[in-house]
């Protein structure tokens, strides 16, 4: 089935690498404020920014071994979370050649891969779209 | 040079706040500490903006994600604690401690102390090993 691209007000367009800055948890803490404030928002995840929601990852990083009985989720948990507290008004989509180019071929499957050259239709679909990071 | 320096290796850290969210708990002083203990002892020196790293005062507040409390953030502040205690030296630059407001006697946490810039460099001959974490 093809992947209906959703109008909202804002892109967010993630060209950053995730471990490298706190871009990341800039991206998540602006997505949470826009949509408590009452606004719909995309994420396009490039780059090594695909990373971040492999099924691989499972639902928890890997053991402390400072603090073993810790739970600390995973950045794909994260993510379901956040999709699954706000249905129909947060979308992730992942850039299908950066996935397929650094192997994340296995996403969660409340995100779609989208080809780049589909990119423009989301920035259409966009009240407003912001660049962060870079590749 | 030192009989006990000379075990020990020196990781440089400059670059900082790097994933709060994905990295959480495994951050470049979790890993010091691994180095610290297989090594056979380690020291640190922070530049740049990873001085805020030994700031007093510094906390990691919870963030609200979805329709949970994320609380698992990276606290570098107890990093350096973990380290410290377990006899980790840990060095901060004066320049860097001033240029991000930490130049007050009480901004650090207890243990860790400040050094000239560049001065660090005079000892590197001194350890076994000096390398960028």
């Amino acid at each position: 089935m093809p992947t209906r691209v959703p109008q909202t007000d804002v892109l967010l367009t993630v060209m950053g690498a995730p471990h490298e800055s706190d871009l990341i948890t800039s991206v998540l803490r602006l997505s949470q404020a826009l949509l408590e404030s009452g606004a719909t928002v995309q994420v396009w995840a490039c780059g090594y920014a695909t990373m971040l929601t492999q099924q691989g990852l499972g639902d928890s990083k890997p053991r402390n071994l400072a603090a073993w009985s810790t739970a600390y989720p995973s950045m794909a948990a994260v993510v379901q979370d956040m999709l699954a507290a706000f249905p129909g008004r947060l979308h992730w989509f992942a850039c299908r050649f950066c996935s397929d180019d650094r192997g994340a071929v296995a996403h969660i499957e409340q995100v779609p891969t989208r080809a780049p050259a589909k990119f423009a239709e989301h920035v259409a679909a966009a009240g407003k779209t912001l660049y962060l990071g870079v590749m | 040079m030192t009989a006990a320096e000379s075990t020990r290796a020196l990781a440089i850290v400059e670059r900082a706040y790097r994933g709060t969210v994905e990295t959480q708990f495994s951050d470049a002083l979790y890993c010091a500490f691994l180095f610290h203990r297989h090594l056979g002892g380690l020291d640190v020196l922070l530049r740049g903006p990873a001085v805020g790293y030994a700031a007093r005062a510094a906390r990691t507040p919870p963030l609200r994600l979805g329709g949970t409390t994320f609380s698992t953030g990276t606290e570098p502040g107890q990093g350096l604690s973990v380290l410290l205690e377990s006899g980790v030296g840990v060095w901060a630059e004066e320049p860097d401690l001033l240029a991000y407001g930490l130049a007050g006697e009480d901004s650090l946490l207890p243990g860790v102390r400040s050094v000239p810039g560049g001065s660090m460099a005079a000892r590197w001959s001194g350890y076994r090993a000096v390398f960028f974490l």
